[in-house]
C-alpha cells in the first residue's frame, strides 16, 4: 500500500506552478523525508496530500487510493503544520477536549498520559508553553487521533536540539509501537540519516530523487582521484563533481560491484552528502522509485 | 521432582520471566534452547559467586541442557538464592554505572549510544556495541537487549534501523528473538573472565607505556601490534585458527 500517491500532480498560484508534473508513490511502513530547497513545493505537496488545498492538475490519493481530503482519508491522517498551530489561549486540557469533539476517534487516555510523561500541565495555556512543549502538545493531539499516516511539515525547524531529539523520539516511537507511517518535510539534513528510511527530494516543483534510503546509498559511491582525469570518467553516470587543483571527488551512480578506474578510490556515501549533491545539481535525478518494480536496477538517470 | 516456586522466586536473570511469576511459570511448558542457555548463564553466576562447586555446577548444567519443561529448569534453582536483577552484585557488569545511578530493573544490561561523526552506519554502530559488550563481558548468554521501542525512544532513530541491527546479530548467531519478549543473547564472544581481562588490560597498559617511552606514537603502536598479532597467528599455523566458535561464526557472516 502507498500512503501517498500522486500522478501528474500540479498546483498553480497565479501564473506560477509551485508543483508541476509531480508523480510519486510513498510506500507504507516508512518514515519518509521530503527534502528540497525553499520554494521547491514541499509544503504545497503536503497540503495537497492532506486535503488542505486542491490540485490544479493531476491527482493525489492517500492510504491505498483514498482521494485526498475525503472523509475516509481525513479519518486516518493526522497533520501537524509548519508552525505547530494551537489555540494559544486554550489550556492544554481544552485543546484535547476540542480535538476530541472535532474528531470521530480520539484517545483521551493516551493524550493525557503522554502529556503527563512530558510534564506538560493540563491547565497551562498553550501559548504559555515552551516551543518544545507546544510542538509536543500539537504532536500529542495528532497522535491521539490514532492516525495511520502522520504528516509533519518542518516539525523541528524551530526547536532547540534537545526538544528536537525528544520530538523525533515521540514520532519514531509511534512508528515503532503502532506502525504509523510518517511523512515529514525537513531542512535538517544531518538528522535525516537516523530518522528517515525513505527519501523524496523535490526540486523546482518536481520529484528529483525518490527511493528507500538503503537503496539510494547502495547505488551511489564517491570516487576520488586526479582532477585531470575527472572529465574522462564515463563508466557510470556522474551526479556531481567537486574539483580541486589536483584532486576531484565524483558522486556517481554505482554500486560496490562496479569497477573503479585505476588511480581512483571509491568510498561509500552518506545520506547528507548524497542529498547535498543532488540539491546542487537540480538537473540530475534518481528515481528507482516505489512506483516501479522493486527488482528494477536503479540505474536510469537523466543528465 | 518439582519444587513449589510460589513466591520469592528469582526474578529471572534475563528479565524474561513474567512479572510476579516464578523463574519460569507455566511449569508444564516445553523450554527452548534459548531458555536452557539462559538457565546455564544463571548457573554460571551462582558458580562464580561460590554457591555451587565445580561438580554441582557441571551436573546442573548437564541437567539444564537436557531439561524438557520449565519445571525441570526451576528444579535446578530450588536451593539457590535469587540472582536478583541481571546486575549480579558480585560482578561489575557495566550496570554499576547505569546512567541515573538507580538500581536496574529487569531489562538490558547495556545502553546504546550513537556517534554521528563516526561515519559508521547507525545499524552497524548498534551491532558493534553489542559485540563489544560481549567481548568485554558486559553481556552474557541470557541477557536481554534493549527493546526496539526503547532504543527508538532514547536515540530518536528509525525503528527499522534497530530491527536491521538485531536481525544482523541474529544472523551472526549471537542473539535469538523470543516472540513477545524481546531479543536475548545466546552466544558469547567473551573468551576470558572479567578479572583476567582486567589483568590483561593492565599488562597491556604497561607495555604501552614502554612503547611510548621508546618513542612510538599511536599509529606506530597500532602498526606494531597488528604486525605482531599477524606473526603470532602465522606461527601458530594459519589465520583461520582463531579461538571461539562464536567469533568464527561472526567472521563467516560478516
Amino acid at each position: 500500500m502507498n500512503v501517498i500517491e500522486t500522478s501528474g500532480l500540479g498546483k498553480r498560484y497565479g501564473s506560477t506552478w509551485v508543483l508541476h508534473e509531480c508523480t510519486l508513490a510513498i510506500p507504507a511502513g516508512h518514515v519518509a523525508a521530503l527534502v528540497g530547497p525553499n520554494g521547491a513545493g514541499k509544503t504545497t505537496l503536503l497540503n495537497l496530500a492532506v486535503g488542505l488545498a486542491d490540485p490544479t492538475a493531476g491527482a493525489v490519493t492517500v492510504l491505498g487510493g483514498k482521494p485526498a481530503g475525503s472523509p475516509a482519508a481525513l479519518d486516518s491522517i493526522a497533520f501537524v503544520a509548519q508552525d505547530t498551530p494551537l489555540y494559544k489561549n486554550l489550556p492544554a486540557a481544552d485543546m484535547l477536549h476540542l480535538t476530541a469533539n472535532l474528531n470521530r476517534r480520539f484517545d483521551q487516555h493516551f493524550a493525557e498520559a503522554r502529556l503527563g510523561e512530558l510534564g506538560i500541565p493540563l491547565n497551562r495555556k498553550a501559548g504559555k508553553l515552551s516551543g518544545g512543549q507546544q510542538a509536543q502538545l500539537a504532536l500529542t493531539v495528532a497522535l491521539a487521533r490514532r492516525p495511520r499516516l502522520l504528516v509533519l511539515d518542518e516539525p523541528v525547524a524551530m526547536l532547540d536540539p534537545v526538544a528536537r531529539h525528544d520530538f523525533m523520539a515521540t514520532v519514531l516511537t509511534a512508528a515503532a509501537d503502532d506502525g504509523v507511517s510518517v511523512v515529514l518535510s525537513s531542512h535538517v539534513l544531518a538528522e535525516l540519516e537516523r530518522v528517515a528510511d525513505y527519501l523524496i527530494l523535490l526540486s523546482r516543483g518536481r520529484v528529483q530523487v525518490a527511493g528507500e534510503v538503503e537503496d539510494l546509498l547502495a547505488s551511489h559511491r564517491v570516487l576520488t582521484g586526479p582532477a585531470a582525469e575527472a572529465s574522462k570518467y564515463a563508466e557510470r553516470p556522474v551526479v556531481h563533481v567537486r574539483r580541486g587543483q589536483a584532486q576531484a571527488h565524483l558522486l556517481v551512480r554505482a554500486t560496490v560491484d562496479d569497477p573503479v578506474p585505476p588511480g581512483w578510490e571509491a568510498h561509500p556515501v552518506g545520506l547528507e552528502e548524497l542529498t547535498l549533491a543532488y540539491l546542487r545539481e537540480p538537473g540530475a535525478g534518481a528515481l528507482p522509485g516505489p512506483a516501479r518494480s522493486r527488482n528494477t536496477q536503479p540505474s536510469e538517470v537523466t543528465q | 521432582m518439582v519444587i513449589d516456586k510460589s513466591n520469592g522466586a528469582p526474578g529471572g536473570g534475563a528479565g524474561a520471566s513474567p512479572a510476579g511469576g516464578g523463574l519460569y511459570s507455566d511449569q508444564h511448558l516445553r523450554v527452548s534452547d534459548a531458555e536452557r542457555e539462559a538457565a546455564t548463564g544463571r548457573l554460571a553466576e551462582h558458580f562464580a559467586a561460590g554457591r555451587l562447586d565445580q561438580a554441582e555446577f557441571d551436573d546442573r548444567v548437564g541437567r539444564a541442557m537436557s531439561a524438557r519443561t520449565r519445571a525441570d529448569l526451576n528444579g535446578l534453582f530450588a536451593d539457590l538464592p535469587e540472582t536478583g536483577s541481571p546486575a549480579v552484585p558480585e560482578l561489575p557488569r557495566g550496570g554499576g554505572s547505569t546512567p541515573g545511578g538507580g538500581p536496574r530493573g529487569p531489562g538490558s544490561p547495556i545502553e546504546f549510544r550513537l556517534d554521528a561523526a563516526s561515519g559508521v552506519p547507525t545499524y552497524l554502530q548498534l551491532v558493534q556495541q553489542v559485540e563489544h559488550a560481549l567481548r568485554l563481558g558486559y553481556l552474557k548468554p541470557g541477557d536481554q537487549l534493549p527493546k526496539v521501542r526503547d532504543v527508538v525512544a532514547s536515540l530518536a532513530i528509525n525503528p527499522n534501523t534497530v530491527l536491521k541491527a538485531y536481525k544482523e546479530l541474529e544472523t551472526k548467531g549471537l542473539t535469538a528473538g523470543r516472540p513477545g519478549q524481546g531479543t536475548f543473547i545466546q552466544a558469547t564472544l567473551s573468551q576470558v573472565a572479567l578479572p583476567e581481562l582486567t589483568g590483561l588490560h593492565k599488562s597491556l597498559l604497561g607495555w604501552l607505556t614502554t612503547a611510548e617511552a621508546a618513542g612510538l606514537d599511536q599509529d606506530g603502536i597500532v602498526a606494531l601490534f597488528t604486525s605482531a598479532l599477524r606473526d603470532f597467528h602465522e606461527r601458530r599455523g594459519g589465520t583461520g585458527d582463531r579461538r571461539g566458535a562464536a567469533s568464527a561464526e561472526t567472521e563467516g557472516v560478516a
